[in-house]
């Protein structure tokens, strides 16, 4: 069924100049690469392989601008069977939250490997690719190429390359150190003078930044909706961009916790960072060995945790707040069963324990909680210890009590935000705490 | 001070001295008989004063006599009684000030010592006599005044134009603020004599006081603190009534928390009507609730976060768009973060045979109000 176009020739007309882009990329990247690699590279011949790869977008861009006029009979598009998979098998929330663990997991174990200039620019050329060929699904186009979401496309490119940056410079820092040779940071100084060179740098970057801010509001028009009413709220109704993730947390905590608790914690938190750091390595170079702990746990909180939400709310949460595939059409209708049930209702009725104590007594309610405030309870308070006399005590050792009772304590917090979600997800748990009788609830 | 900044008591320390010095260049100048001449009394002085540097003892007697003009004979009787210590004493001071730093206190001291026993003591009295002031006249002035029995009132006039921030300026310029600092110095001579202005005023004040009671309350009231004071609690309090005023407008601009929506038989069985959802945001259900056939009115906001959620015909459910909250057709929060059931609102059936809402009470599940008979009514 085709209920609307997946390509037209507007489409295929900025799509030729979405692979002519790329072509000149490329044809940068093969002189780049004839300078550096010669003409061959353990035996492959780099530079000419780039330069087919141009001359294959270059046919590919001319094959758009050309098919203009006839875009029902254009063949390069993406193959329904793709979609169909995509859609089946990766439109959910549990799947791409695991999927994007695991790419973290991957980012910091082979950093080595992925911060090859040949492989990540192989990387940023199948990503373009990927975004091009999806390009030619409607409902792709609708999400990512909508006004509000293009910061975000070009946020998730920008934060690739600033983590490549930080990356590729480690890996050789840490060869570095281990070769006993100097850092990268000393053999190149490229200490600056403020004036004239860092003021120009600074005065430059205003002026392009201006103008792409000027283009932008031209070219893009602002996505305006009707006058807001309290009677009606859009759907599926969103935050900021740079909120999504909050909006994301909100889904899974009450209101006062995600809204209030968790984003002090994240700002005091990171205030408290300088004076839980013992670690004096990695000052003014950059290393990733020396400073692996620290690394981790940052990029931990920021990328699955705080992009990789912003971006499954973005792209990936259609009307009702439900999970929709990249290629789904965006259906009011869609159902979704999700019967959530808190920790004590799910407790109160195992077998022998005789139902769910009734009554909004306050000792009623205190009994009918007790398992979701043990857990927390422990969470918080037993946690701490353990860990510091088991899988921290090196840092427990380090740091002293009350600094390392700080640290714990951040840690879980950060720790509580992917446990509930997985337990959201795998159990359905709606609330280990649930006392709506006095807004409390975690 | 050319290295750093003097901190405030180098400077005082440097003002009692040059004082103390002034004190002993005075009374060498009675010594010496001769006040008028000012070549002959700073050779007979400079040798003793500092033979390190001959001449600023020479400029600082050179400027004392200056400054003090005619005055300067009569100047050098207050400090003779003290002037049997001082040719020592203030060898010592000059070469302390010229140091500048730490011995400053010590100078300070010896100074104090020898040269006068009325020397002022504290940065305060030392500023007020250097300013000469009339009514300042502080204690230490007093006491001098009665230790030396005979104050001169002439000597008063000497030092009017030495201000505390030139003192100060020329302590901080260095070298040159021996020379400077002994023109400051001759205040200690009309400091005796402010003895008699002090007590002037005090006198003056006791003829005020008689004025009475409703005068003085006058001059208090009518000073401009008192006044500024009191119109800007007048005008803070005034904004704060206002304030809490306009919390009760004359005028709300709001539906009515209680209105009719027609006869119970405009709902039928089994439906959720959103026809009120955009004018008083209320979904009239009429569902069987524990057995019974009863209508009820649902507030359309969100216990999660407020928003409005979605009624779903084909799901039979209540769907919010922000969170992904779910409610059953009671009201009954089933999925996503709500952590509780949508409120009812008041019902009843009026007199004239409609329903009538009444938005001003709230109705919550989880505290066991949905049993009260105001918040449904029993489909007959």
């Amino acid at each position: 069924m085709q209920h609307y176009p997946d390509i037209t020739s507007s489409v295929l007309t900025g799509l030729g100049w979405y692979y002519l882009i790329m072509l000149g990329m490329n044809l940068l990247w093969t002189v780049r690469s004839y300078k550096v690699d010669g003409n061959f590279k353990n035996g492959v011949p780099v530079a000419t392989v780039w330069a087919v790869v141009a001359s294959l977008l270059m046919m590919l861009s001319a094959a758009h601008f050309s098919s203009a006029g006839s875009p029902d009979t254009f063949l390069i598009r993406l193959p329904m069977w793709f979609r169909n998979f995509v859609d089946a098998n990766f439109s959910n929330p549990v799947i791409y939250f695991v999927l994007s663990i695991v790419l973290f997991a991957g980012m910091i174990l082979l950093r080595e490997w992925w911060t090859k200039p040949t492989v990540a620019w192989t990387g940023l050329n199948l990503s373009l690719l990927f975004m091009g060929l999806s390009l030619t699904d409607y409902d792709f186009r609708q999400i990512v190429g909508k006004p509000d979401n293009v910061p975000i496309v070009a946020m998730l490119f920008i934060v690739a390359f600033f983590t490549w940056i930080y990356f590729t410079r480690s890996v050789d820092n840490d060869r570095r150190i281990a070769e006993g040779r100097p850092l990268f940071e000393q053999e190149n100084n490229e200490k600056v003078l403020v004036w004239p060179d860092l003021v120009y740098t600074e005065l430059i970057c205003m002026v392009v930044l201006t103008v792409v801010l000027v283009f932008w509001g031209i070219a893009l028009k602002a996505p305006l909706e009707e006058p807001a009413s309290s009677m009606k709220t859009p759907n599926p109704s969103k935050a900021p961009w740079y909120f999504l993730g909050l909006q994301e947390m909100l889904v899974y905590f009450d209101p006062w916790l995600a809204g209030v608790v968790l984003p002090s914690i994240i700002l005091g938190g990171l205030m408290a960072v300088p004076y839980i750091d013992f670690n004096k390595a990695g000052n003014g170079y950059y290393t990733f060995k020396q400073r692996s702990f620290a690394v981790t746990t940052f990029l931990f909180g920021f990328l699955p945790l705080w992009v990789a939400l912003i971006v499954l709310g973005t792209f990936l949460r259609g009307p009702n707040w439900n999970f929709f595939g990249i290629y789904e059409l965006w259906d009011v209708h869609k159902v979704e069963a999700a019967n959530n049930v808190n920790l004590s209702e799910w407790f109160w009725e195992l077998p022998g324990l005789g139902g769910i104590p009734k009554g909004s007594d306050f000792g009623t309610i205190l009994l009918r909680e007790s398992p979701g405030i043990i857990v927390t309870l422990a969470y918080f308070f037993a946690l701490p210890p353990l860990l510091g006399v088991s899988v921290l005590r090196k840092y427990f050792v380090r740091m002293g009590v009350l600094r390392f009772l700080v640290f714990s304590n951040l840690i879980l917090w950060m720790a509580i935000l992917p446990i509930k979600m997985l337990l959201r997800w795998g159990f359905n748990l709606k609330y280990i705490v649930g006392i709506p009788e006095y807004f409390f609830n975690i | 001070m050319t290295d750093s900044k003097p901190s405030s008591n180098d400077i005082l320390a440097k003002i009692r001295a040059a004082k103390a010095a002034a004190a002993g260049d005075g009374s060498e100048k009675a010594q010496s008989e001769a006040p008028a001449p000012a070549g002959a009394a700073p050779a007979s002085a400079t040798p003793p004063a500092s033979p390190a540097a001959p001449k600023s003892t020479a400029d600082i007697l050179a400027a004392a006599r200056a400054k003090a003009g005619g005055g300067a004979a009569a100047g050098g009787a207050p400090a003779a009684p003290s002037g049997g210590a001082a040719p020592s004493s203030t060898a010592d001071i000059l070469a302390a000030a010229r140091a500048k730093a730490a011995p400053a206190g010590g100078a300070g001291t010896s100074g104090g010592a020898g040269a006068s026993a009325g020397a002022p003591k504290s940065p305060a009295d030392i500023m007020a006599a250097i300013r000469g002031g009339g009514a300042t006249a502080a204690k230490p002035a007093a006491a001098a005044a009665k230790a030396e029995g005979s104050p001169k009132a002439e000597a008063a006039k000497v030092p009017a134009g030495m201000s505390a921030a030139d003192m100060i300026k020329a302590a901080r310029s260095g070298v040159p603020a021996t020379a400077a600092a002994a023109k400051p110095a001759l205040p200690s001579k009309p400091l005796a004599a402010k003895a008699p202005a002090a007590a002037k005023p005090a006198a003056a004040k006791v003829v005020e006081s008689r004025r009475g009671f409703f005068g003085s309350m006058v001059e208090v009231i009518c000073s401009p603190v008192v006044i500024a004071w009191t119109a800007f609690s007048g005008a803070t309090l005034f904004s704060a009534l206002a304030t809490a005023r306009f919390m009760m407008p004359n005028v709300l601009v709001e539906p009515p928390t209680k209105f009719k929506i027609g006869p119970p038989n405009d709902y039928a069985p089994g439906t959720v009507s959103t026809k009120w959802q955009a004018q008083f945001n209320i979904w009239v259900v009429n569902a069987e609730v524990d057995g019974a056939p009863i209508i009820y009115a649902l507030s359309t906001v969100c216990t999660h976060l407020g928003c409005t959620p979605n009624w779903l015909e084909g799901e039979q459910k209540f769907k919010c768009p922000c969170h992904g909250s779910g409610f059953y057709k009671d009201g009954v929060n089933f999925e996503g973060p709500a952590p509780r059931p949508l409120e009812r609102v008041g019902l009843r059936l009026a007199e004239d045979g409609m329903l009538e809402v009444d938005k001003s009470v709230k109705f919550q599940k989880e505290l066991g109000q949905w049993s009260n008979t105001s918040s449904y009514v029993p489909v007959a």
